[in-house]
């Protein structure tokens, strides 16, 4: 066969941390936390928040997707979950989305917990055919049951009540607040994914990952821990809707349940590499501009990158604006032909093949 | 009573066309042990052929089969060798991934040339039916059904009796022993999906009297082939003839008697059963 097999990178996880990662990641953060400062334009920050919030779907299924190799393709029945219960709860009963959302993610768990005892039984294709079904069922559900759900008609945000942190008053106006929001949030996304990584829980998810039936053999439940990885990104993935659901102010039953976005988040972390935590970063990274330049190319011309009168804007505009997932296909076709490892895996091989000096090579295979 | 017949009759006509759909599939399926997840994004672009064929050219849509089931074999044998052909041996998710993205590629480039605005084929019997015993039967499902029976037919014939055919079987059988004995594996592969893909075409064009026309028309038609597929078994044949006709008869009864925005959601709920209780399918083998 001409084809590589897609090797998930770390065949192990690591044990304690790498002192360098960490002042690398602080650093990341505290750079991201005082950008605001300096740059205020409204692209920008709506270009930040989008970003992490890629980064929080990202790292949700790389849980279940990357470590425990259950590639889920019904990711939007969380996300709709989550930003529906949290829409609702404080358009209908007025209850505040920071309350709000930790009940959409208790409801995405519970959801996750009886998709996962009807999907976990299958393999391969099934799964991910079983996967779809359910987000499609709940989808169909959405839109059909109108007097509870409004039907194809959605939610509309009306405003968001002032928060009272530590005896400041924060309001949600503008992009800012989200930013800094979406920015916690991506943090803790990636601090659970370090923490799955580093556990005896990632350890199990990785031996199912690698063989089933292996690890079945060796005494590990494994529905149970399916099931807690599912968990896991459930509720991370019900974060995320909950946050996407805030920020954008709309949702309906295509926009946050259809098979899209399902398919945009896993294509997050297959671009990105899967099984890492810097993978789905750089998923969204790379993802995340591609696809909103396409979106609305009017907003290089607000950040000045582009002459108000550019013929790029007009193009894209007239042409591209209302294709920005075939970005996403022309991407996920290459990196699964070419680079089944993702783009991390890219730069890892790139790295081994300058930092290797002829002496490194064992004699065997130099000589073949 | 007189409901009942009729809703079991525009299932069976409708049924037909969903037989054709996975029919493609499931011959893609067994031949390869790909599961494609751009067939729906393949009956869009015969949907898109045929309305080209009639717009353009003034086709009637059934006679346009004649274009757009030998185009649609070309578009498919080229996917099969140029994408397709490199996962033959990659995990399924990567299939499924590299499927998933050639249908993003094929419905928004067809976004691109055509918008995303809905699309209707009227031909002068359209909206006309026969009238028999009190039931109505649309003329233009009625064309679509008959027009399917000849094509499942034939296929039927190609696969049973010719040489091509029973090669094409056999490598579906056992890869390995097919090549043994002789026969160009690697070929039958581009056959397979060029029928297919050929299958899946028709079927659009079939349809497109019927059914509005838009590039994103395909993904509800990929799940619908893989639910039918994976009911009559995946790599069935007869199965897929079967399971088409069952689930259009069942979407048709729960439209009537559950509720129209409801059909869709009774199939799918019942597809999740069937993966449950009976993942082989009513005809499949099990397989390990």
């Amino acid at each position: 066969m001409r084809t590589r097999l897609p090797v998930p990178l770390p065949s192990r996880a690591p044990r304690g941390y790498s002192v360098v990662g960490l002042l690398v990641f602080v650093a990341a953060v505290a750079a991201l936390a005082i950008f605001p400062q300096f740059v205020k334009k409204p692209y920008v920050l709506h270009m930040g928040v989008l970003l992490f919030l890629a980064v929080i779907q990202g790292q949700a299924w790389n849980v279940v997707g990357g470590y425990a190799g259950q590639y889920s393709v019904g990711h939007a029945a969380y996300f709709g979950v989550g930003a529906y219960v949290t829409m609702m709860l404080l358009e209908v009963n007025k209850i505040a989305p920071w309350w709000g959302v930790w009940a959409a993610m208790a409801a995405s768990v519970l959801l996750s917990l009886v998709i996962g005892s009807i999907t976990f039984r299958l393999r391969g294709p099934y799964f991910v055919l079983a996967s779809i079904s359910v987000a499609e069922i709940i989808r169909l559900a959405t839109l059909y049951f109108k007097d509870l759900t409004r039907g194809a008609e959605g939610f509309l945000l009306g405003e968001i009540p002032t928060m009272n942190l530590l005896g400041n008053e924060i309001l949600f106006i503008g992009k800012r607040p989200f930013y800094f929001v979406g920015l916690g949030l991506a943090v803790v996304a990636v601090a659970v994914n370090w923490v799955v990584q580093h556990s005896k829980l990632g350890y199990y998810f990785q031996a199912i990952r690698e063989d089933q039936d292996a690890a079945h053999s060796l005494g590990i439940n494994l529905s149970f821990y399916k099931n807690v990885a599912l968990s896991i990104s459930a509720a991370l993935t019900a974060l995320a809707g909950g946050f996407y659901a805030m920020f954008v102010k709309f949702i309906d039953p295509n926009t946050v349940f259809g098979l899209d976005v399902s398919v945009q988040i896993v294509l997050l972390c297959i671009i990105g590499g899967i099984g890492t935590i810097i993978g789905p970063v750089i998923g969204a990274v790379v993802l995340v501009p591609l696809s909103e330049i396409l979106r609305n190319p009017k907003g290089l011309v607000q950040v000045g990158v582009l002459p108000p009168d550019s013929g790029f804007v007009t193009f894209v505009e007239r042409y591209l604006s209302n294709a920005h997932l075939l970005v996403y296909g022309i991407l996920v076709v290459l990196v699964i032909l070419f680079a089944p490892e993702g783009v991390l895996g890219v730069i890892r091989r790139a790295a081994t093949r300058w930092g290797r000096r002829p002496q490194d090579v064992p004699p065997a295979a130099a000589k073949a | 009573m007189i409901v009942f017949l009729q809703s079991v009759l525009s299932g069976l006509l409708v049924g037909g066309v969903y037989a054709l759909i996975g029919i493609g599939l499931t011959l893609i399926f067994g031949v390869m042990r790909v599961t494609n997840f751009a067939h729906g994004e393949l009956l869009m672009l015969g949907m898109y052929l045929a309305w080209l064929a009639f717009t353009g050219l003034h086709v009637d849509p059934f006679l346009s089969i004649v274009l757009v089931a030998p185009a649609m074999f070309l578009w498919g044998a080229f996917l099969q060798k140029s994408f397709v052909n490199r996962v033959l041996g990659a995990l399924p998710q990567n299939q499924i991934l590299l499927t998933i993205g050639l249908g993003l590629i094929m419905s928004n480039t067809v976004m691109l040339i055509f918008t995303s605005d809905y699309r209707i084929l009227t031909t002068t019997y359209s909206s006309s039916s026969y009238k028999l015993a009190g039931l109505s039967i649309s003329q233009p499902l009625l064309y679509a059904f008959l027009i399917t029976v000849a094509i499942t037919g034939a296929l039927y014939w190609f696969l049973l009796k010719t040489d091509t055919g029973q090669a094409i079987r056999a490598t579906a059988q056992d890869r390995d022993a097919a090549q043994l004995m002789g026969i160009n594996v690697r070929r039958m592969s581009v056959l397979a999906f060029g029928i297919g893909s050929a299958l899946a075409g028709t079927a659009g064009a079939l349809i497109s009297p019927t059914y509005y026309i838009f590039p994103q028309v395909g993904s509800t038609f990929t799940l619908k082939a893989f639910v039918i597929v994976v009911l009559g078994g995946m790599g069935s044949v007869v199965g897929a003839t079967l399971g088409g006709i069952i689930i259009g008869v069942a979407e048709s009864l729960s439209a009537v008697y559950i509720a129209s925005g409801l059909k869709e959601l009774v199939t799918f709920v019942l597809f999740l059963a069937l993966l449950l209780f009976k993942p082989a399918g009513l005809l499949g083998k099990t397989r390990a």
